[in-house]
């Protein structure tokens, strides 16, 4: 994987890429915007699930109209967020928070996905029994921690 | 006026909380946290609505709907990120004020973006109405989704600007 890392930051595109500063501009853009757009659908269906958020919507309808932001979210976030490690492809690699970061990430994901699917699978439910509740608030603390050790990448590893 | 802010910064800057701020290892990145689940909240709902005014994604609930649906939570968003923003700035007002990206962001875009989001959420109501949206309320929505683009410009540009 090492080797990987070291072969991505000497590639040639991804030089030209680091060197441009609109591009690696628009790169942070895309990652933030992804990001954001990934983790506000997520949290609003959760809320939803838990009952906290537009209680007289259909949940259902809800998880159908957001599904497709979520995962442009998704798409934007990690198409971005490969070419911004690719730039310091070494150093993220050895940082222990980030890491923490793609595994914390990586799980959210899947609870959020997984959350998508029971709720546009609910039909006309309003209401879901408490576990589904519970597994709402997990996929939300899920996400809040995933920003929280995001910017830790920075803050204590000096990457990115 | 410059002078006026300055004051104001140095101020806040050494006020108890924001040196408990600056100077802990944990909190910066706790209240960096705080702003960014904010504008996740705010930034993530504004975009899906300005999206589904731009008649993109699938049209199972018209813009009125969504907009209804995410208005809370919407808000609640700006309200976390305001807080999170309001403390990170804090924690170092003097390098901000007079940082031109940070200028630019605070002092013409958020203010723009909010306008504008306001306007779109109400008119979302009878632009909304039907599946279909009409010319203005597309227009509308696309300029929205840039103003909030340039205002996150603004803020990755901000370190670039930084001169201390």
């Amino acid at each position: 994987m090492l080797h990987f890392c070291k072969w991505l930051e000497q590639n040639s595109f991804i030089l030209w890429l680091d060197s441009n500063v609109v591009l690696s501009l628009v790169l942070e853009i895309l990652h933030y915007s992804g990001f954001f757009l990934l983790v506000g659908t997520t949290a609003i269906v959760d809320l939803r699930v838990m009952g906290l958020a537009g209680r007289k919507e259909q949940p259902s309808a809800l998880a159908q109209q957001l599904r497709p932001w979520m995962w442009t979210g998704f798409a934007m976030a990690l198409f971005s967020g490969f070419f911004m490690f690719s730039a310091d492809a070494v150093d993220f690699y050895l940082a222990d928070w980030f890491r923490y970061k793609v595994i914390v990430v990586l799980i959210s994901i899947v609870a959020g996905a997984l959350m998508f699917r029971k709720v546009r699978h609910s039909g006309e439910n309003l209401s879901f029994p408490v576990a589904v509740k519970v597994g709402a608030l997990v996929s939300l603390v899920l996400w809040i921690g995933a920003i929280l050790v995001s910017v830790e990448v920075p803050a204590i590893s000096g990457v990115g | 006026m410059l002078s006026f802010f300055m004051a104001f910064a140095k101020w806040l800057q050494g006020t108890w909380w924001a040196l408990d701020i600056s100077g802990s290892t944990w909190a910066y990145p706790f209240v960096q946290a705080t702003h960014f689940s904010g504008l996740s909240l705010w930034i993530g709902t504004n975009l899906a609505l300005d999206l589904r005014l731009l008649g993109i994604g699938k049209k199972r609930q018209n813009a009125a709907q969504l907009s209804e649906a995410l208005f809370w939570w919407n808000w609640l968003g700006l309200l976390v990120a305001i807080t999170g923003g309001f403390m990170l700035f804090a924690s170092a007002a003097t390098k901000y004020i007079p940082n031109p990206a940070f200028e630019l962001k605070l002092g013409i875009f958020i203010p723009l973006g909010i306008i504008l989001h306001i306007i779109n959420q109400q008119k979302a109501k009878s632009w909304g109405a039907t599946s279909e949206t009409p010319a203005i309320a597309k227009f509308s929505g696309l300029v929205e989704l840039l103003i909030w683009f340039t205002v996150i410009t603004c803020a990755v540009s901000i370190p670039n600007f930084d001169t201390h």
